[in-house]
């Protein structure tokens, strides 16, 4: 207790040594005293605190709370003062454990402060950051009427016997504690004697306090610059322009003058290696997350407007086997999986993505604003270093360069950690979904397959069966184009007269045979360079398109005049290779080829594989009764074997066929002359 | 085919029996159908040439159905065109263009993570590649074969029809002669008339019957012909989602943590973001 100090006993002063003794006993009473009512104070303050917290929020933010009050930000008044309860509430009842240890409790409680420093540190500082903007919307609160009158309203409900004129009493009471753990504790300090293992702990729990209210007080800071800064501004061009004045001018054209001064290395740049690595990498995430941002972007896109269409309920014709799986599958991919997908995409990868995008613009605009200060820094400090004054306004601009710097070379390996993270857990992430979509198609597709007739077959046996059967398809259909192909043009029912096979030798001769076509229908021209054309004529084809690049009309040669006809009243028309265009042919007789007329019904002998040489066949155009034993009777359609073109008197009207063996006269006009097409008959089907 | 009888009852235009027209519309008619659609369908194939996802779900099974309204390929639609080959390319944009970010020289760990998403990526691409070839083979290709005969098909059917016409016109003629008097001259262009008329009557018939036996029999093959396509499309599905599991399983084990579930991994992001949020440097709106 009372420290001795030596004392040297004076003979004539035993009543001043009693004195001395007193005063000394006297003092150290009265400093015991006043250090308990020094530590009585601290409880019983804090526990009115906690008591007023208490209020505050179950009472008066409830209370507001239930009003619903649109215009009323209980976030941004009330900020984190639940942290605040909960911490005190424990620190609260840790000093009031202490009350029970008699000597012990003034490094109980040293120790209860050290203890919970952090903590208070960290919930005292985000509320006391954010109390001026508190504060602020106490004040706008108070302008608007009807919400001050509810405010008021719920003060006079809830804590009627607080004179509590606004919320403010309340909202500044943290603010307000943390400052006084100090001066509490070193109330204490003061009342303690020195040199005592309790005065060591008491000082260096003050010591703490001070800190934390030191840090609390530079995150404030921090935040307030931060705050002002880090907003990328959206100014019109007006709004700049604006801006523009003396001074704004001025200071834009110093920082530009001594950032060229950076560049051409006239002026050295203030090196800062830690702060410069971290800005290269700052950037380096900044970049990788807008490149990833970008691509995951157009990946969806695609995704989305693969998604877009919708498949559509169809009659199938084709009921049942693979096709009908296939649809199935489809259907379901496209109803359940890939929406499925997508989704997941969205929320585990595209919005936090998003976000994490969001959160680059602050400190991109602080990096951009410190390097602006950091010029107008370097300007200072020269003229410091020249004048060796500095005005106030420099030496707050010199301070927010500190500041902002400051803050950065703090926060930004955090935020470069962080987000990193965050990068390669979304990444993990795109890697699982495919995985999962993946499966799912594949379950699903497996699913399938099982029923298809060759589901169990080995891949490269299957890949071989495929190919020969798409082989032998294409066969089938190569049958089928030629079965079309072989329905036969009409026959011609006209002979060609002498003057058209004439025409038609010098068309041969002028274009080649394989450029005849025949007129099948009467072709009357409409335009100007149009022909007009008999059914039956020989033309030669000069170009299949007209023009205008119409393929529907054709340029031909009609032996004459030129024009165009249209493409579909035309048929090709074939000469045969060795063909002399002419109706008695002595050739026909030669036996040894008999070339075969392609004018046959269906019934007619099937297995007319055509001989591709196309030539001329005369027949009976129609029937006919022979009158006299020297005519002979025709059938229409039979073909005949012309002996002779005309009659023993030369004239021309009869001429002699062979028909059946049977030899006679029958009337010219009765014959045709019809060219052979190919190829002959029908190709049999498959 | 023998000679129709020529009944003189016959009322004056129906000279071919109704039964045998629309027996004949029908099946044109479906083969038209049939044309419009394969036609439609190799469009938008060809739209999505590299797509194979995106491919073949608009690659409607039966491509020969009747008003079938296909699954746009992607593409067919006014966005974009979008093929799933597309999504692949863009997927390994992602990784290549991590790749070269600086990041990677800073940071091993983080190279580690991108070049196993890289690697995963490019194997897919050209899994994915292969798909499209054998796509390619085994349903385009076809389907652009089948689509090559209706040309000649509807050449035939044009044919038919002039023929008709033709055989039209001199029945008329042939009407209108025997309306007339039948005496001498008369009776002879008669003759004349019908001795015309026959042929091409009967080369109608040939080829209605020509027709009639061979459009059913075309359409019917259809579902032999396609059977191995879709048969190919769904093996060919299965191989490279089989390989992209595979890929994606390897990789997942790497950087994925697969045993997270989605409520998880949504509470982790939050936490990242969190945790960036609180810095005074990031901005809060």
């Amino acid at each position: 207790m009372a420290s001795t100090h030596a004392e040297e006993p004076l003979a004539e002063d035993t009543a001043d040594h009693d004195a001395h003794i007193y005063e000394e006993v006297m003092l150290s009473e009265r400093m015991e005293h006043s250090q308990r009512l020094a530590v009585e104070e601290l409880i019983t303050t804090e526990a009115s605190y906690v008591h007023n917290l208490q209020l505050c929020l179950s009472d008066i933010r409830a209370h507001l709370q239930k009003k619903q009050l649109p215009g009323l930000d209980l976030e941004g008044l009330f900020s984190n003062i639940d942290d605040i309860l909960h911490v005190s509430r424990r620190f609260l009842r840790g000093l009031q454990d202490t009350a029970t240890q008699e000597h012990e409790q003034l490094l109980s409680i040293s120790t209860l402060f050290q203890e919970f420093k952090e903590e208070m540190e960290m919930v005292y500082k985000i509320y006391c950051a954010s109390y001026e903007h508190a504060l602020l919307l106490v004040e706008s609160y108070r302008k608007d009427p009807r919400l001050q009158e509810e405010i008021m309203d719920t003060l006079t409900a809830t804590v009627p016997h607080t004179s509590a004129s606004d919320l403010s009493f309340f909202l500044v009471m943290p603010v307000q504690r943390v400052t006084k753990y100090p001066l509490l504790l070193g109330k204490i300090l003061e009342n303690t004697p020195a040199n005592t293992s309790t005065h060591e702990a008491l000082a260096a729990a003050v010591r703490a306090m001070t800190q934390v209210n030191a840090n609390i007080n530079e995150y404030k800071r921090r935040r307030e610059v931060a705050t002002k800064y880090n907003k990328a501004e959206q100014l019109t061009l007006r709004d700049r322009f604006a801006r523009l004045n003396t001074h704004s001018i001025a200071k834009k054209t110093t920082r530009l003058s001594r950032l060229l001064m950076h560049e051409a290395g006239i002026v050295a740049k203030t090196e800062d290696k830690e702060y410069d690595e971290l800005e290269e990498k700052f950037q380096s995430v900044a970049s990788s997350v807008t490149a990833l941002k970008e691509n995951v972007a157009s990946y969806l896109q695609h995704l989305e407007a693969f998604l877009l269409p919708t498949p559509h309920r169809c009659e199938l014709q084709m009921e049942e086997g693979p096709a009908q799986q296939y649809r199935r599958f489809a259907e379901h991919l496209h109803r359940a999986v890939f929406p499925e997908f997508r989704r997941r995409l969205d929320r585990l990868v595209w919005k936090p993505l998003c976000r994490l995008a969001e959160m680059l613009v602050g400190p991109q605009q602080l990096v951009k604003k410190r390097l602006d200060k950091l010029l107008d820094y370097e300007e200072i400090q020269e003229r410091k270093s020249e004048t060796g004054s500095v005005t106030y306004d420099e030496e707050a601009a010199m301070n927010t360069y500190l500041a902002i710097n400051a803050l950065l070379v703090a926060e930004l390996p955090r935020f470069n950690q962080v987000a990193m993270q965050l990068l390669g857990q979304l990444l993990g992430s795109f890697s699982v979904l495919q995985q999962d979509l993946a499966t799912e198609v594949l379950h699903e597709a497996k699913k399938e397959v099982e029923q298809m007739p060759h589901g169990h077959m080995l891949l490269p046996a299957f890949w071989r069966m495929v190919e020969d059967t798409l082989q032998q398809s294409g066969v089938q259909l190569r049958t089928f184009i030629q079965a079309f192909e072989t329905v036969t043009p009409s026959p011609l029912l006209q002979p060609l007269n002498p003057a058209e096979e004439r025409k038609v030798l010098s068309l041969v001769s002028k274009h080649g045979p394989d450029k005849l076509y025949q007129v099948t229908s009467n072709v009357s021209g409409s335009k100007d360079m149009d022909l007009t054309l008999q059914r039956g004529q020989i033309v030669a084809l000069l170009q299949s398109v007209d023009t205008k690049g119409n393929t529907g009309r054709w340029l031909v040669d009609a032996g004459g005049p030129r024009g165009f006809v249209p493409a579909a009243k035309l048929q090709p028309y074939s000469l045969g290779p060795s063909q002399q265009p002419k109706m008695q042919m002595p050739a026909l007789e030669s036996g040894t080829e008999r070339r075969r007329h392609s004018y046959v019904s269906p019934e007619a002998p099937k297995p007319q594989v055509a001989t591709f040489t196309p030539a001329f066949q005369v027949v009976a155009g129609f029937s006919f009764t022979a009158r006299s034993p020297q005519e002979l009777s025709l059938q229409a359609g039979q073909p005949v074997v012309v002996l002779e073109p005309h009659d023993k008197k030369g004239s021309t009207e009869w001429s002699l066929v062979e028909v059946n063996g049977q030899r006679g006269y029958v009337p010219s006009s009765y014959l045709l002359t019809v060219p052979v097409q190919e190829p002959v008959g029908w190709s049999l089907p498959v | 085919m023998s000679w129709i009888p020529f009944k003189i009852g016959q009322p004056k235009k129906q000279i071919v029996p109704k039964t045998v027209e629309r027996d004949f519309e029908r099946e044109y008619g479906k083969l038209q159908q049939l044309e419009e659609q394969t036609k439609k369908l190799q469009k938008d194939m060809k739209k999505s040439t590299d797509a194979d996802l995106g491919l073949l779900l608009c690659c409607p099974p039966g491509s020969t159905a009747r008003r079938w309204d296909l699954y746009e390929a992607a593409g067919s639609c006014n966005g974009p065109r979008v093929t799933r080959n597309a999504m692949s390319k863009a997927a390994v944009k992602i990784s290549s263009d991590l790749l070269s970010n600086p990041l990677c020289e800073q940071d091993a760990a983080f190279l580690g993570v991108v070049t196993a998403f890289d690697t995963a990526m490019r194997r897919m691409d050209s899994f994915n590649q292969e798909k499209v070839n054998q796509i390619q083979k085994t349903v385009i290709e076809p389907l652009k074969k089948f689509g090559s005969v209706f040309p000649s098909l509807n050449m035939a059917v044009k044919r038919r029809e002039q023929t008709l016409q033709e055989y039209r016109r001199l029945q008329a003629k042939v009407e209108k002669y025997e309306e007339k008097e039948r005496s001498g001259p008369g009776l002879a262009k008669l003759h004349q008339a019908r001795e015309e008329l026959r042929p091409v009557r009967a080369d109608f018939e040939a080829k209605n019957q020509q027709l009639l036996q061979e459009m059913p029999k075309f359409y019917s093959s259809r579902s032999d012909y396609f059977t191995p396509s879709f048969e190919a499309l769904l093996r060919a599905q299965v191989v490279f989602y089989s390989e992209m599991r595979s890929i994606f399983g390897d990789l997942t084990a790497q950087i994925g943590r697969a045993a997270l579930s989605d409520e998880l991994r949504e509470r982790e992001n939050e936490g990242r973001l969190g945790e960036l949020r609180a810095l005074s440097i990031v901005g809060d709106d």
